[in-house]
């Protein structure tokens, strides 16, 4: 049996191996900005079916965004909702054959992890200052800053081994019923990983809506006009 | 297990490249037309809002309107029926009057045309009573007809102002008229009582006039003596259809 | 045979650390619907809601057991001592 930890290369550009998981996010990249181009350029104000959905998935994102931080979503928005749809659309690579997530590989997962830790760090910053964000850390007592320091360190590496866990035993998993039993019964495990996929996309990007909230700080106004406006 | 690296590298380019890639070209132009939307749905709003205001006030200005309408109308009705009543009683009160006067008049046409018949009754009575006492006395004997008014005469003569007296006969002879032509006695009767009354005697001119039906007439230029039925009848007759 | 005394120990270990962390998460995804039915019994208008936060709540448990079967793949298949 193939180990899921290892990873194939595929090619060199140069000194550079590329390996398969870079070349899929290649791939979902192409299809994401495709059709995010395609789009934006129709919109309207009278909204085709398309531009409906799109609309609602960045108000829903945005109530969300708004619900957890309680500050204005617009700064948050792109980041967070770039690890949702990636993520999202990572994990269900999975039914493509012969195509693993690349969420299933540690690395895109520590990439994705490594700027939501960039992001709390840059947010906390513009958030409460350079002195605030640093206060932060000492927050009960000066004791406490070292359990701080380490759970910056330990939630980041928790969000990668959650996300990079369950997208690779979802995949083992399926390739170990499908070496067992062949047709039909990897059916319902990858139905399950689907579910797993789209409830891990969420977890993930209300992780990072949660971190970054907590590091930049509830802002003062609460900015109440687009809920109102609903 | 290893990480690789370069992997790790490629793909925390892949993820920036993503998210500026998606923050360009979905997120920003989707919040962009959803805020412009919003926008021009809050116009829409505040125009149909306003629009509505004004409807609203047109519409109290119409009802206020209604109101100050109704409210001269039924003015105008009030004085109209004011007008009315007050024309209804003044032609009440003319009709009274008038059918007053015309009872008034019609009364009084009545009792003059009763006062007119009874009028004209007595006057038939009177002379239905001079007509049947003119037939009874002809039924008299004609020596009654003449000799009885002698004494009368001659006392109505004796009776008259001296100065009148003096003068009767004093131009000829004294005419005197008879219900029927006197016998010579009787004339002689008649001439002597007269002297006898005035202390002279008298000329007399005896005529004949049935319409005397019984008695004398002395008809002197100055002065009439009459004792005769006709001129009692006469009286009678004007007594009776005198009204008084 | 040390190698292979390595890998025995190695397959054991797997084994033991994917039982032992299936016990846990198992205990409290059990309590966890339970306790969701409860609040969905009480308030059936809420289901949503609980059932969004149950299976939110359910993939967070369930991340325990996939970190010891992370733990038992490395083990397996990325075993430095062997």
């Amino acid at each position: 049996m193939q180990s899921p930890l290892e990873h194939v290369v595929l090619f060199h550009v140069g000194p550079v191996p590329i390996s398969e998981p870079v070349v899929v996010t290649w791939l979902i990249m192409a299809g994401l900005g495709l059709f995010a181009f395609l789009s934006a350029r129709k919109l309207a104000i009278l909204p085709s079916r398309t531009q409906t959905v799109l609309e609602l998935f960045v108000t829903v994102l945005d109530d969300q965004i708004r619900e957890t931080m309680r500050r204005d979503p617009a700064p948050f928005r792109p980041l967070i909702g770039t690890l949702l749809l990636f993520v999202l659309f990572a994990n269900w690579m999975s039914l493509i054959p012969g195509i693993e997530p690349p969420t299933a590989h540690i690395e895109t997962d520590a990439a994705l992890a490594l700027w939501v830790f960039v992001a709390t760090i840059a947010f906390g910053i513009s958030g409460r200052g350079l002195r605030g964000y640093l206060d932060t850390f000492v927050e009960p007592s000066w004791v406490m800053m070292p359990l701080n320091l380490i759970e910056q360190i330990t939630r980041t590496f928790s969000l990668i081994i959650r996300l990079f866990g369950n997208v690779m035993s979802g995949v083992f998993v399926v390739g170990i019923v499908l070496s067992l039993a062949g047709l039909f019964v990897p059916i319902p495990l990858m139905a399950l990983e689907l579910l797993t996929g789209a409830v891990q996309a969420y977890i993930f990007a209300i992780l990072a809506t949660v971190f970054i909230g907590a590091a930049a700080g509830e802002s003062e106004e609460i900015p109440l006009t687009a809920k109102e406006s609903e | 297990m290893t990480i690789d690296w370069w992997t790790l590298g490629l793909q925390t380019v892949n993820a920036a490249i993503l998210i500026w890639l998606l923050a360009r070209f979905l997120f920003r132009p989707v919040s962009e037309i959803i805020a412009k939307r919003q926008a021009l749905a809050h116009a829409d709003l505040d125009a149909a809002e306003a629009a509505k205001q004004a409807a609203e006030a047109e519409r109290e200005a119409a009802v206020a309107a209604r109101a100050e309408i109704s409210a001269r109308r039924a003015a105008l009705l009030d004085a109209a029926q004011a007008d009315a009543e007050r024309e209804k009683a003044r032609l009440k009160e003319q009709a009274q009057a008038e059918i007053a006067e015309d009872r008034r008049r019609a009364e009084a046409a009545q009792a003059r045309a009763e006062a007119d018949r009874r009028k004209e009754l007595d006057e038939q009575a009177g002379y239905l009573a001079a007509d049947i006492a003119e037939r009874l006395l002809r039924r008299l004997p004609d020596a009654a007809r003449t000799v009885g008014f002698i004494d009368g005469l001659v006392v109505a003569v004796s009776e008259l102002p001296a100065a009148v007296r003096d003068r009767l006969g004093s131009d000829g002879p004294v005419p005197v008229r008879a219900a029927r032509m006197l016998l010579p006695e009787e004339r002689a009767t008649l001439e002597a009582r007269l002297a006898e009354a005035l202390g002279r005697t008298l000329t007399l001119e005896i005529r004949e006039d049935p319409e005397l039906i019984a008695g004398l007439e002395l008809d002197a230029t100055n002065a009439i003596v009459r004792n005769h039925f006709r001129a009692d009848l006469s009286r009678i007759t004007a007594e009776l259809t005198r009204h008084d | 045979m040390e190698g292979n005394l390595v890998e025995i120990v190695s397959v054991l270990s797997a084994a033991i650390a994917v039982s032992f962390g299936a016990i846990g998460p198992a205990l409290g995804e059990g309590r966890a619907v339970a306790a969701a039915m409860d609040a969905i019994a009480r308030q059936p208008e809420a289901a949503g809601t609980l059932s969004r936060t149950l299976f939110v709540g359910l993939a967070m448990i369930e991340t325990m057991a996939i970190y010891t079967l992370v733990i038992a793949l490395l083990v397996l298949f990325a075993n430095p001592f062997v």
